[in-house]
Order: C-alpha cells, then sequence, then structure tokens
C-alpha cells in the first residue's frame, strides 16, 4: 500500500509552548489509521494543520506523492481532506440536502442550483453506505446528532474525499449509532477512502483500526499495527514518565468539610456527582475535555443551574444564583479560557486585578478609593511576581503566563476560602507552570480548599492530595495518595470503574 | 503625560477638527465669530452633550439607543403642556425626568433582562413613542409659554447660556461616575467581555438596565431644555436628533463595538458637530446637505474606529 498522506518534521508553537516537536504521520491508502494520545498531546494541532484549520510552523506535508501548502480548510477541502468533527458544524435551518451540497452546488445551465440532480446524486451516496435517505428534505438540525454525523460524511464523499479525519466521532454516539458509523467506515476502506480516527475509546480502536500512532507531549512515541500492539502498552505509551519536581504535600485532616455536594445532577451534563472539599486540600478533578468537570465547577460557582442535588457549604445550604453571591461567600472560579471568561484585554493590569473587589473598596459616597485599589494591585502584581511593567499596562500585551496570573491575582483578592482553578496552567510555559503550582500548594498551606481541574495527568499527580475522575457526566474514580497513578486515571477516565473510593 | 503622547490621542484630533472647521467657518462666513452666533452653538449644544452623555455610556457597552429624540420628542410635549397650564417648574422637571426615566426604563428592560439586541428594542420604542405623540397632538402645536420658566433654555448666567452650565455640571459629574464608581467601571467591563464580566461578580443585566435608565432621563431633560428655548413644540420634535447625538459619541472616540470612550472625547465629538451643523446653515446649505455631511461623519469615524481596534 503507498501513502496517500506523509506529513515529516511537523513543528507548531503557540506562544511559548511547542504543541508539535517534529511530528512525522504517514497515512496509507485505504487505511484506518487512529490517532491517541491525552489531552493537549498535540492530536488536535496535528489534525488541525492537516484539515488546513492552522498553519505550521515548519515541516512538510505530501500529498498523493507532490509536495503540497495546506492555506486553509477550504483547501483542504477541494484536494480531498474532509474532517467530521466532534461536534457536527452544520447550518441547522437549512435542509440535509442544502447542507450536503453547501459550497459545491450541482448548477443547471442557467446557473441556477439544480435540485433535482442533487437529490438522486444524495440519494446515491447514502445508498452506497447503506443508509435510507428519508431526511434529505428536513431542516438538518432536527435531526440526531448521529444523522447529521452522516450527512457530513455524505458532504466528504461530495467532494470525493479520499482523506477522511474523524475527530472522536464516537463521544456524541448511542451505541447503535456507533455500530452503525463502524459498518459506514468499513465501506469507505472498501472504496479505498483513507480514514484518521481519533478517539479516547481504546476499545474502539482495537475494533477498526489497522494501525495506531501514539503522541504525547508534542511528540510521536510509537507507531504499530495494531495486531502487535495490546491495550496496557498503549496507556503506558500515553502516560509516559512523569515530571519529577515535587511540591510539599501536608497532611490533610479531612474531618470537616467546607464544602459537601451530594447527588448534584444536570440532564446532559453530570449525573449524581457527590463529594467532599476540605480546608488545606487540593483535590483534582480528572478527565476528558467533555466529561462534564467545568460543569459541575461552574454549578457550584452560580454560572450553570442544576436540576437536582444540593451543595453544603460552611455548613449551610449554599442557594447562589450568580457569580457575585459566590464571591461574597469567598468561593472563587478561574475559567477554563482565559481570553474569553477571565480577561478584559485592552484595558490596564489594575483594572483586571481590582474588578472582583471594588465593591469592598469604597469610600465616602461610594466611590471607588483609587489608592486603595493601586495597592491591592500593586500587592498582588509582586507577591505573584507577575512581569508587567506597571500596573497601568494593558493586559494584551503581556504573554499567556503573565497573563494567567493577573486572572488569578484578580481571584485571590477575592480572599477565596474555597478556590476552583479551571485549567489553570493551560497553555502557558513551564517557568510559570511551575511557579503556579507553587501558589496553589502556599494557599493549600494557608488552609484554602483548592479544587483544580486538570486534563494533565502529570500535573494531577504533582498537585492532587486526591483526585475525583469523571467520564461522561459522573464520576469514575476516587483516587488518594498512592491510588493517584497514571493507569489508574486513565482506566478511570475511559469508562472503566475502577476506583477503590467508589461505593 | 508626554506631548507626544496627548498628540497620539483621539482626543487631539478632533480638537485640532474642531479648530480647522472653526477657522475655515470664520474665513468663509461673515457671522460665524459673532457673539450671538457663538450664544446660539451653545444654546444647541447643550441639549446635545447632554444626551450624548447617555448614549456615550449606552455604546460603550456595546449597545446603541436610537428612540432618544422620540423621547425628547414626549418629554417636550409633557414640558409643554404642563408649562401652559401654569404647573410649577420643579413638578415639570421631575415630570420630564419621570417620562425619560420611562422610557429608558422599557428599553432597559427589555434589553438588558430580555436579551433583545438593542437596534431592535429602541427602533421599536421610538416608533411607539413618536406614535403615541402624534396621537396626543394630532398636528397641533403647543405655543405661548409663560415667559417665566424660558430661563432654562435661553437664560445666561456669568455670561454662558444657563444650559451650558447644566450640561457641564452633568459632564463632570459623568466622567466621576463612569471613572470612581463600580457601576460606572462595569460598564466599560461588560463592553469589553460581558462573559468575563458576569464571572468576574458583575451583573451585566443590571448594569445595561442603568445605562439605558439614565440615557432616557437624559434626553428628557432635554425635552425640558427645547421647550424652554424654542418655546414651541410639535408631533416631530426631536425626529433625527438620535443621529446628531450618535454622530458626537461615535466622532469623539467611542468605540461602536464597546468597551472604549470616554465622556471628554464625547463633548469634544458634540462640540463638533454642533460647529459643523451651524456653519452649514451659515453658509445656506439645504437640510439634506446636512445629512449627508453627517452621515459621513459617522462612517468615516466608524472605519477609524475599526483600524484603531485591530491595531491593538
Amino acid at each position: 500500500m503507498e501513502n496517500i498522506l506523509e506529513c515529516k518534521d511537523i513543528v507548531k508553537s503557540f506562544g511559548g509552548v511547542q504543541a508539535l516537536k517534529k511530528v512525522a504521520f504517514s497515512l496509507r491508502q485505504g487505511e484506518v489509521h487512529a490517532l491517541v494520545g491525552e489531552n493537549g498531546a498535540g492530536k488536535s494541532t496535528l489534525i488541525k494543520i492537516i484539515s488546513g484549520a492552522l498553519k505550521l510552523d515548519r515541516g512538510e506535508i505530501f500529498y498523493l506523492g507532490k509536495r503540497i501548502d495546506i492555506s486553509s480548510p477550504r483547501v483542504a477541502q477541494e484536494i480531498g481532506i474532509s474532517t467530521v468533527y466532534q461536534d457536527p458544524m452544520v447550518y441547522p435551518e437549512l435542509s440535509v440536502l442544502e447542507n450536503i451540497f453547501l459550497g459545491r452546488e450541482i448548477l443547471d445551465k442557467r446557473g441556477n442550483i439544480d435540485w433535482k440532480k442533487e437529490e438522486e446524486r444524495a440519494k446515491e451516496l447514502f445508498a452506497s453506505l447503506e443508509i435510507s435517505p428519508s431526511f434529505l428534505n428536513e431542516p438538518i438540525g432536527k435531526l440526531t446528532l448521529g444523522l447529521q454525523q452522516l450527512a457530513l460524511i455524505a458532504k466528504a464523499l461530495v467532494y470525493e474525499s479520499r482523506v477522511i479525519i474523524f475527530d472522536e466521532p464516537t463521544a456524541i454516539l448511542t451505541e447503535h449509532e456507533t455500530e452503525r458509523l463502524f459498518n459506514i467506515i468499513s465501506r469507505l476502506k472498501e472504496r479505498n477512502v483513507s480514514i484518521i480516527y481519533i478517539s479516547h475509546r481504546l476499545e474502539e480502536i482495537f475494533t477498526i483500526a489497522d494501525y495506531v500512532t501514539v503522541l504525547r507531549d508534542g511528540e510521536v512515541v510509537g507507531n504499530f499495527p495494531i495486531s502487535e500492539i495490546t491495550r496496557d502498552k498503549i496507556v503506558e505509551l500515553m502516560a509516559g514518565r512523569l515530571l519529577t519536581e515535587e511540591i510539599e504535600h501536608i497532611e490533610v485532616k479531612r474531618e470537616n468539610p467546607i464544602l459537601s455536594v451530594k447527588n448534584l445532577t444536570k440532564k446532559g451534563r453530570f449525573y449524581g456527582i457527590s463529594f467532599d472539599a476540605y480546608p488545606g486540600e487540593i483535590l483534582c478533578f480528572y478527565g476528558l475535555v467533555g466529561s462534564g468537570r467545568s460543569d459541575v465547577a461552574q454549578a457550584l460557582f452560580g454560572i450553570q443551574r442544576y436540576d437536582s442535588g444540593e451543595i453544603i457549604y460552611q455548613g449551610n445550604r449554599l442557594a447562589i444564583s450568580s457569580p457575585d453571591e459566590a464571591m461574597d461567600l469567598n468561593i472563587a472560579y478561574l475559567p477554563e479560557d482565559r481570553k474569553a471568561q477571565g480577561l478584559f484585554l485592552p484595558l490596564s493590569v489594575a483594572y483586571n486585578i481590582s474588578i472582583s473587589i471594588l465593591k469592598n473598596i469604597l469610600k465616602l459616597f461610594s466611590f471607588v478609593d483609587v489608592e486603595k485599589e493601586r495597592e491591592v494591585s500593586q500587592r498582588y502584581v509582586s507577591e505573584l511576581s507577575i512581569k508587567a511593567p506597571s500596573i497601568d499596562t494593558k493586559v494584551y500585551s503581556l504573554s499567556g503566563g503573565t497573563q494567567q496570573k493577573v486572572v488569578l491575582a484578580k481571584w485571590l483578592a477575592v480572599n477565596p476560602k474555597l478556590l476552583i482553578l479551571d485549567e489553570p496552567t493551560h497553555g502557558i510555559d513551564v517557568a510559570t507552570k511551575s511557579e503556579v503550582h507553587q501558589i496553589i500548594s502556599k494557599l493549600a498551606r494557608q488552609g484554602v480548599s483548592v479544587i483544580v481541574i486538570s486534563s494533565e495527568i502529570p500535573e494531577v499527580i504533582k498537585l492532587a492530595d486526591r483526585v475525583i475522575v469523571m467520564h461522561e457526566g459522573r464520576i469514575t474514580g476516587v483516587f488518594k495518595n498512592r491510588e493517584i497513578t497514571q493507569e489508574n486515571l486513565i482506566r478511570a477516565a475511559t469508562g472503566e470503574r475502577v476506583s477503590p473510593g467508589l461505593d | 503625560m508626554e506631548f507626544s503622547k496627548i498628540v497620539k490621542r483621539i482626543e487631539f484630533t478632533i480638537l485640532a477638527l474642531i479648530l480647522v472647521l472653526g477657522v475655515i467657518f470664520s474665513l468663509t462666513t461673515a457671522k460665524f465669530l459673532s457673539r450671538d452666533n457663538l450664544t446660539n452653538i451653545m444654546y444647541q449644544l447643550s441639549s446635545l452633550i447632554i444626551s450624548a452623555i447617555g448614549m456615550t455610556m449606552v455604546i460603550i457597552t456595546g449597545g446603541i439607543d436610537v428612540s432618544i429624540g422620540s423621547t425628547l420628542g414626549l418629554s417636550a410635549v409633557v414640558a409643554g403642556m404642563l408649562l401652559t397650564n401654569n404647573t410649577s417648574l420643579l413638578l415639570v422637571i421631575l415630570a420630564v425626568l419621570g417620562v425619560g426615566g420611562l422610557v429608558g426604563a422599557i428599553n432597559g428592560v427589555i434589553i438588558g433582562y430580555g436579551g433583545i439586541p438593542a437596534i431592535i428594542s429602541t427602533l421599536g420604542t421610538m416608533n411607539l413613542v413618536r406614535a403615541f405623540l402624534f396621537q396626543v397632538l394630532k398636528g397641533r402645536w403647543i405655543t405661548g409659554l409663560p415667559e417665566s420658566v424660558r430661563f432654562i433654555g435661553i437664560g445666561r448666567f456669568l455670561g454662558l447660556p444657563i444650559s451650558i452650565w447644566i450640561a457641564i455640571v452633568l459632564l463632570a459629574a459623568f466622567s466621576y461616575f463612569l471613572r470612581f464608581r463600580p457601576s460606572g467601571r462595569y460598564i466599560y467591563a461588560i463592553g469589553n467581555n460581558i462573559e468575563a464580566a458576569r464571572i468576574s461578580g458583575v451583573n451585566p443585566n443590571k448594569i445595561q438596565f442603568i445605562v439605558y435608565f439614565f440615557a432616557g432621563i437624559l434626553a428628557g431633560f432635554c425635552g425640558l431644555i427645547y421647550t424652554a428655548r424654542t418655546g414651541i413644540v410639535q408631533t416631530n420634535t426631536g425626529m433625527g436628533f438620535e443621529m446628531d447625538v450618535i454622530a458626537a459619541v461615535v466622532l469623539g472616540g467611542t468605540s461602536t463595538m464597546g468597551g472604549r470612550g470616554t465622556i471628554l472625547g464625547t463633548l469634544l465629538g458634540a462640540v463638533l458637530v454642533g460647529i459643523i451643523k451651524n456653519g452649514m446653515v451659515l453658509l445656506n446649505v439645504p437640510a439634506l446637505g446636512e445629512g449627508l455631511v453627517i452621515g459621513l461623519l459617522i462612517l468615516i469615524s466608524v472605519i477609524i474606529d475599526i483600524i484603531r481596534s485591530q491595531g491593538d
């Protein structure tokens, strides 16, 4: 079999962080090639480069033996590389037919859309995939996600794609739909279409893939024919060796929880979540993106509502409906996406730090005490060694790590007793990351109850006194001390209920 | 601040533009620099400035309020009717603030709590209020105001119109509000990043309500100034006023994308609009030409704003 796609020495950095370090990847004609790795290992970056959504910094891509420059998703699609994303990207109000042919309409002689021909062609396509074409004229938004995905596969065939990338296609599917998808993938294989298949569900890979490439920290750590590797070996490769640097852990007395969550449920997001958090403890939430960790955190902070269950905070039932109420109770939440949810980029460092505490630094006639505001901002700038020329510097000009410290300063200013950090070191450089870890450790030693949501196993192992693992909205594992191992975490995060701590 | 930094500020550009236009108009028309004309400019400017203060806050949140022309009309009618019935001035002031605040509050509830886009909601209230005025006045004019109340429109104090003194006090008060009150700061926060503001403990619904409420109150007060100055109120009073106000705010450097703008800039923008309108009257430019110039100015400043944002 000859290679249809070959990537050589692909390098890609974001800010100071190297997401891909000289990655090589080749795809043979008519094979299903699985791409696995932890969150942040570089899978998404790689497929985004192949599908034209990102530009590579260095390296070469060969397609059908020729060197090519995939400058945009449109170019990728035109030459025959299509991507089916986890959440189908559709125009919900348009019909299935319109969605399939959008951008590549079949025209008649006068340049109008030839609906009849489009319908015929679509029926042919669906027949070749052995799917009933009964829903062609319905708005695509009315269909189940599984059917929407099928329509997108059909769209890829309209473009006569020779490479189709599936990004966690089964995450949204029922068992039955998954089976149907696997059938279709086999048919595509018969037509000599090559498939890049990303999934966190390792069992699936053994069902349908011919080949597997494992990524870790932006590097390829192995590729094997599926018949020559075991599940355990893949898990071991994915996790790799851990960061050796340690933080100081103190003995946590788990006596009086500051927070008790009981049976918290929000349909479609999380189910039956129960746990306690204690002062002085670093409690980590591990799980894949979309496993519901952030949703639980946002429910605790009053951003999201929940359907049922109970939250007890400092002995009382927590009834809050907005972040400012949570802040009044000394609960703080550092959101996952610092640019979209954390920062006011065109405004100053001082403004960004003080926004959450303006109400507490008023003087006569409830005007803001600007002296005090500057004093507080200055204090946190030195305490967290925020590298900004001055507190009047606009935040957009700072590096990612420094920006993250500004957001952290905003939340420390609230004097939190319960501090929830959602991916606190996401996308920041190694040095700052280590500083943030030290800050977290110091806060815990001062008696703050810290909840850290993280998708990075090394970080979890380094920080956690206790780990709760979530999978598809449910807790699948609780680990303490020596039980916190890469294998345990990965097993629980992929849906195995392996925990000794679960009742 | 260093001189080079001052030159780079948008306020400096507007000031330069005002001076250039001032020189051009004083060379091409005989009357421009006369004491009467300058006073006249100030009479007209006071309403523009006061309403533009409210509009500045609205636009900083990323919104818009096209209903303030109608609000001014409504309040002018209320003021006219009450004053011709010899109601005490204090009550009239409360009444115009009340009707202005009412329209503003309706906008604030629909936009802040209902989540309806500002342009749609305020277009709605703009037309509703205007239709109501047609129904009430049925084409009549209100005239015959008692002379004793007209000082609000045409009286002077220390050589300047009283209405300008009121505008100056409000300018100072709202500059202070935007800089030193938490709610004032939050206006910038939600214009910059409404999601981050919410997570930082700001209540965006409340802040949006406040800015439209203020915009309504200020436009309502301008209705009284208008009535007292002209002595005549009719159905189409205040029609198109919102365009002048939006032009003043946008020319003054407030970003239509939200998050950026100052009261000082708005003051300069208003002066610029006032001078241009006055100069064109003196040059006998027809009303259509005036609309053309204001429209062009808005477009140019929006384009400059977009270029400036890309620079960030």
